[in-house]
């Protein structure tokens, strides 16, 4: 038994869950706490990936980072390679994710009593420091729940990995991709043991997260 | 119960997803120990047993790891032609060697014939009585058929052929369930999601599965090629696997799947 798409999985759904996080949480507080031109429409880009076919999704990413392609093309001359390496898997993992944990997040921020953030203004704190110390601890449950769900998400990418990240053993097979590999090729007491290992993972993740937080998913 | 209890909280979550995650971003974690070099092959589907064979003797003589990716020749070719990190490329169809070769993706001067397919009709042996005649497959006992995806999948192009040029592709058309490459198709027969697969010879010997070769002048012959990948790092050992595959120690191996060889026909 080849442990290997296991751990894959694990190192691209941890990195594609920093990186949501980063990039997901100033952007539920832009979405949930600022008013500016053009919000909504950014609200319904970040929910997309949501809803979109995972075709789509990997068809235009894959354009996009192909060595032909506009990003691709740029990383390519600083010798930069992206479609068809783990890093791809962990693009198309934080693409996925990144929906999940903003809806959230921002669900979070948006029931933190807005008078308790305009009484600190009055004091004079800036922005940063009322979000630090006011809308982040106030709202940390949703933070963590939307973690937990961007974690799961990204574990188990599968059409997206697929169409960026190839499917090459050893290289850049993450479990969802293993178990499409072994089912294809009739190999069915290996993709079982799989399929229970992500269920296992996912349901755990989400469970110790719940516990832990006390939220309910 | 402070607001800093929990704003500390969080940013340790933070710290301890980056913590695990990032040692990943200095590099990709290879399978193995790369103590020995290794060889990224990208392989037709029909391939899927006689390669592993041959890949296994390959491993043994030049001391390198061969990982072998397998798919549809169509779905290889593009994952090849976007940069895919390919070192040789064995399709089931010349044509797609010849098309990657055009586009630069492939070294010309390595392009070699290396085996001519066949195509079978396979049923499972548990399941009533054995087909003999493709035309067969018409027969209304005959609920569901399996062939590989004809858009991108030589085999599966090959059985469309036949099955006009046996004059039932009418009769079979709503029949048909398309695998996403030659190896899928022989998946639906083994778990019994169809009476019937149309597949290559070189995967037809496993058990519990019956097979009769389709007269090969039905459709255009399956002639496979393969090429060394431009961008492969180390095309020279990339070549000595083709000629291995072409040399007295693949030859035997791919015989024994069913293949004809260059120089038979």
């Amino acid at each position: 038994m080849d442990w290997f798409p296991l751990r894959l999985s694990l190192q691209v759904s941890l990195l594609a869950t920093a990186l949501t996080v980063a990039a997901g949480v100033p952007l539920a507080w832009l979405l949930g706490k600022r008013r500016f031109p053009g919000r909504d429409l950014l609200g319904a880009a970040i929910l997309a990936p949501l809803v979109l076919p995972p075709t789509v999704l990997g068809y235009y990413l894959l354009v996009l980072i192909a060595r032909g392609g506009p990003i691709g093309g740029l990383l390519d001359r600083l010798g930069i390679e992206l479609a068809f390496t783990w890093h791809a898997a962990v693009l198309a993992g934080c693409l996925g994710s990144l929906p999940l944990l903003v809806r959230s997040v921002q669900a979070g921020f948006e029931t933190v009593d807005e008078r308790l953030e305009q009484a600190a203004r009055t004091l004079g704190r800036t922005e940063a420091s009322i979000f630090f110390t006011i809308t982040l601890p106030l709202a940390w449950r949703a933070v963590v729940a939307g973690t937990g769900l961007a974690f799961a998400r990204a574990f188990g990418d599968f059409g997206m990995t697929l169409m960026v990240a190839g499917n090459i053993p050893g290289r850049t097979q993450t479990l969802p991709l293993a178990i499409y590999d072994r089912v294809q090729a009739n190999q069915m007491p290996e993709a079982n043991v799989l399929a229970l290992v992500a269920v296992g993972v996912v349901v755990a993740v989400l469970f110790g997260v719940g516990r832990w937080a006390r939220v309910r998913y | 119960m402070g607001g800093g209890y929990h704003a500390r909280r969080l940013a340790g979550l933070l710290v301890a997803l980056l913590a695990i995650g990032a040692p990943g971003l200095a590099g990709p974690r290879p399978a193995q120990p790369q103590s020995r070099p290794a060889l990224t092959v990208f392989a037709a589907a029909d391939l899927a047993f006689a390669l592993e064979e041959i890949a296994a003797g390959f491993e043994r003589i030049h001391d390198v790891t061969v990982t072998l990716v397998l798919g549809s020749t169509g779905h290889l070719a593009q994952q090849i032609a976007h940069g895919a990190p390919a070192d040789v490329f064995f399709a089931a169809d010349e044509s797609f060697v010849d098309d990657l070769t055009r586009r630069g993706a492939i070294i010309p001067e390595t392009r070699a014939l290396y085996a001519r397919g066949r195509l079978v009709l396979a049923t499972r042996a548990d399941r009533g009585p054995r087909l003999t005649d493709l035309r067969d497959l018409a027969a209304p006992g005959i609920r569901r058929v399996a062939i590989a995806n004809p858009r991108h999948a030589p085999y599966g192009r090959a059985a469309e052929e036949a099955l006009r040029a046996a004059g039932i592709w009418d009769a079979v058309a709503s029949k048909l369930v398309f695998g996403e490459n030659i190896r899928h198709a022989l998946q639906f027969l083994e778990t019994g999601g169809v009476e019937a697969a149309i597949i290559a010879l070189s995967l037809a010997r496993v058990p519990g599965i019956e097979h009769v070769l389709i007269d090969a002048a039905l459709h255009t012959p399956l002639n496979q090629a393969a090429g060394v990948v431009t961008r492969s790092r180390d095309p020279g050992r990339a070549l000595a696997f083709i000629e291995h595959v072409n040399g007295p120690q693949g030859r035997p191996i791919m015989k024994k799947y069913g293949f004809l060889l260059p120089g038979e026909f």
